[in-house]
């Protein structure tokens, strides 16, 4: 999960993600959409984007060929219950505390 | 837009303490801030203002705003919510998901239930990218914590 969330914090490999979504492009295709960013840092994005399991690869030829891997969001869900069961943990907690509390007010 | 919604997440947990007890940690801004966020603007009614400060763990304490409204409020018994995230970078709408919680009272205190609705499944098929940013700014927020 860690390597999706570093994968899209960078807003360039969101971009790419978007410009893929739909149909397959080749790296070289990408990296013109990026006139402001070397062709290495094209070429390492999408190698992060990949090893995230984000994006799938495919070789024609000298070309490699990408497209967005939608499974690889499905981690993210895995995400979401990791949040709420850490945060209702504390409340568990929280509550619990403040019921003893409660209870010893009143039965004071 | 293209974008799917996966199943709804649901979790739940039992506290030893009185339903009411536990209700009013996600009405009271003080109790609130006890276990999900640094700061917290509640107006508990439907159509109230759910505002939520989260903060990140990461050196710089970057802080997030979740702009949520009330949509249920049934007290000690349920609360309904909406969750998103706004800012400059954000392109999530404030609204795109939903928090249900479900208080119900058992032997030892009270059962929560949680279900969190409209989250995307494929974030990307989101034009707006809303979807990645607000994993982002949730992975910032509770990294660590």
């Amino acid at each position: 999960m860690q390597a999706v969330l570093e994968a899209v914090v960078e807003p360039r490999r969101r971009e790419i993600l978007r410009l893929v979504r739909v149909g397959e492009a080749s790296a070289g295709s990408i990296a013109a959409h990026f006139p402001d960013v070397s062709r290495p840092t094209v070429s390492q994005h999408l190698r992060v984007l990949r090893d995230a399991g984000l994006l799938h690869e495919r070789r024609e030829g000298t070309r490699r060929l990408y497209r967005t891997r939608f499974e690889g969001f499905t981690e993210a869900r895995a995400f979401f219950e990791e949040f709420w069961d850490d945060r209702l943990a504390v409340l568990k907690v929280a509550a619990e505390t403040e019921q003893r509390r409660k209870d010893a007010d009143r039965d004071r | 837009m293209p974008t799917e919604t996966a199943e709804p997440l649901i979790r739940e947990i039992d506290i030893e303490a009185a339903p009411e007890t536990v209700f009013e940690f996600f009405i009271d801004p003080a109790k609130l801030t006890r276990w999900l966020a640094v700061e917290a603007t509640l107006d508990p009614r439907p159509g109230g203002v759910c505002h939520q400060v989260h903060e990140g763990a990461g050196p710089e304490h970057r802080r997030f705003s979740m702009e949520g409204e009330f949509v249920e409020v049934d007290a000690p018994k349920r609360v309904v919510f909406t969750w998103g995230f706004s800012g400059p970078d954000a392109v999530v709408r404030p609204g795109g998901s939903t928090v249900e919680v479900t208080l119900s009272p058992i032997d030892t205190g009270t059962r929560v239930r949680l279900v969190h609705r409209g989250l995307p499944a494929a974030a990307v098929a989101d034009h707006s990218g809303g979807w990645t940013m607000m994993l982002a700014r949730l992975a910032e927020a509770v990294r660590g914590a």
